[in-house]
């Protein structure tokens, strides 16, 4: 059997083990099995996801604003990423610094920054006003439009780097000979470089769908309570409704939803290359 | 349409987009400067007023400020020794139990927050450990373990296996092997691990927001308070330090001492 070397390291993935069985598996099992037995138990928990007005408007709202987030996202994050690979070395740090910034720095500066810039008496408007381009404030936040700007100028740093990574690994000698085949611009970018980046964009939109999907900073604070993303919605159930056969029936969907979302992703052989990466 | 023209666009594009990136963060900073005791840019004068604020006890700021810093340093302390702990060990023994924990060492990535927030409100109040010290660290020692295991087990993947080997053919011990020959091998790693796990518990508000309330309030948790209840411009004066501090660390890595662990900086 195993030795005592052996025996001993499996001894030290025990802490990590008991801490995250303990404190992590179990309260989210318990999510799970509390939307099966609270309120008036399973069935009506599960059924009022279908039938409730309220329940269908926050889930649009949510698929609206994750899918045209995540359009976006990989438009601009796009852009951004195929220009970095073509700039000379110092360039691209300054542009890798512009790109790091916004994502590390915390997701509610970045918000706060966003309602200043926006809000009515905002930074915008005011500019906008001062110039005499408008005559009375435009209505940029606490709204979709102010949610959306704000996941996108959340979501596109991660894309980037997302996207970053997978278009440096594309063997540049592919372009070269389309290219000295005489293929314009236009076609060597369209059937080289957006086909073998397509791998990277999956990932890349998968990561910025989930991530939107279960987003509660930015919507809550950009969507001022009028924008309800499913995420506020479900904090709203626990805080201060306290419905949590609502809180744990839609909890346990979301988790679903993003577990399919996955699964499937793992099902094309591209996307599970881009996961693994290189295999020892 | 010239070729050169063409390409001039595209790099203002690429230029445009990068920008939109950062110039809305950098509006803090001229905010946090006005005169006025509402949000506004400064128009008569600059003022330090609302940095002042910071200071003063009777605004709360400091003293979140220390508890968010007591926080993230013990998260990250635990959490870099549990992913290491669990990193030699399943890099050493290989199986079903740390390929389990694993996936759900990592599943705080994906797993929407809100979720482990729903459970944890349940799990904390059945243990009286709501808005507690205890309480909030168990959560982001939890938070911090994705990004610390991450990062030691880049730093174990660069290392020789047959080192190991030699140590064990010379007769070391158990203990001797991981304190003495694998443990100095991944220090850099491990500096990593406890930098991002700090990050992670310094940054972290989606669950802190459920399971804290007056008693343990941590500076993301009063940011998030002030700016859904009332914006004032002290809020400004704390975004342009965080903003400073994150773009001087960022910087002196990019620039002075960081390469190879940057995956984007090949």
């Amino acid at each position: 059997m195993s030795s005592r070397f052996e025996r001993y390291a499996l001894l030290l993935t025990l802490p990590a083990g008991i801490m995250v069985l303990a404190l992590y598996a179990l309260p989210i099992l318990q999510v799970l099995s509390l939307s099966l037995t609270e309120g008036k138990g399973a069935w009506a928990n599960y059924s009022q996801l279908f039938t409730s007005r309220a329940v269908a408007k926050v889930v649009g709202t949510t698929l609206n604003v994750s899918l045209l987030t995540t359009a976006i996202t990989l438009v601009v994050a796009y852009v951004i990423a195929f220009g970095m690979i073509h700039m000379t070395a110092r360039s691209r740090r300054i542009a890798l610094l512009m790109v790091s910034i916004p994502f590390w720095i915390s997701v509610l500066v970045r918000a706060f920054a966003w309602i200043t810039i926006l809000r009515s008496q905002g930074v915008l408007n005011g500019a906008l006003m001062g110039l005499g381009v408008i005559s009375q404030p435009l209505e940029l936040v606490y709204n979709r439009l102010g949610v959306t700007i704000g996941m996108v100028h959340y979501m596109v740093p991660f894309a980037v780097l997302l996207l970053y990574a997978n278009l440096t690994d594309i063997d540049r000698r592919i372009v070269q000979a389309a290219r000295s085949l005489g293929a314009r611009p236009l076609t060597v970018f369209l059937k080289v470089w957006l086909p073998l980046s397509a791998p990277g964009l999956g990932v890349a939109a998968l990561f910025v769908l989930v991530f939107s999907l279960g987003f509660l900073v930015t919507p809550a604070l950009l969507g001022g309570g009028k924008t309800l993303m499913i995420a506020e919605y479900i904090s709203v159930q626990i805080s201060t409704t306290r419905r949590w056969d609502l809180a744990t029936a839609l909890s346990t969907a979301l988790l679903i939803v993003v577990g399919l979302l996955i699964a499937l992703a793992l099902r094309s052989p591209t996307m599970r290359a881009a996961f693994g990466g290189g295999r020892r | 349409m010239s070729r050169r023209f063409r390409t001039r666009l595209l790099t203002a594009l690429v230029w445009a987009c990068l920008l939109f990136l950062v110039l809305p963060v950098l509006v803090v900073i001229p905010v946090s400067l006005t005169d006025k005791t509402y949000l506004s840019l400064p128009s008569d004068g600059l003022s330090l007023q609302h940095y002042r604020g910071l200071a003063a006890p009777e605004t709360g700021w400091s003293a979140a400020m220390g508890k968010s810093l007591l926080l993230a340093v013990c998260a990250a302390l635990i959490s870099t020794a549990l992913a290491a702990s669990f990193a030699i060990g399943a890099w050493v023994r290989a199986g079903w139990w740390p390929s389990t924990i694993r996936v759900l060492m990592l599943a705080p990535m994906i797993v929407p927050p809100i979720i482990y927030a729903v459970g944890m409100v349940r799990v904390l109040s059945a243990m009286k450990l709501i808005d507690s010290f205890p309480g909030v660290l168990a959560v982001h020692v939890v938070l911090g373990l994705p990004m610390a295991l991450l990062a030691v087990v880049a730093s174990l993947s660069n290392f020789d296996n047959r080192v190991v080997m030699a140590a064990r053919s010379l007769g070391a011990g158990p203990f001797t092997i991981f304190g003495k020959v694998i443990l100095p091998n991944i220090l850099p790693g491990l500096s990593a691990a406890a930098f991002l796990a700090f990050i992670t518990s310094w940054d972290e508000i989606t669950v802190t927001l459920f399971i804290t309330a007056r008693r343990f309030a941590t500076l993301p948790r009063r940011i998030y308070t002030s700016i859904a209840d009332s914006i004032d411009p002290a809020l400004a004066a704390i975004a342009t330090l965080l903003l400073l501090a994150t773009t001087a660390v960022l910087a002196a890595r990019l620039f002075l001492a960081g390469r190879p662990d940057d995956p984007a900086a090949r």
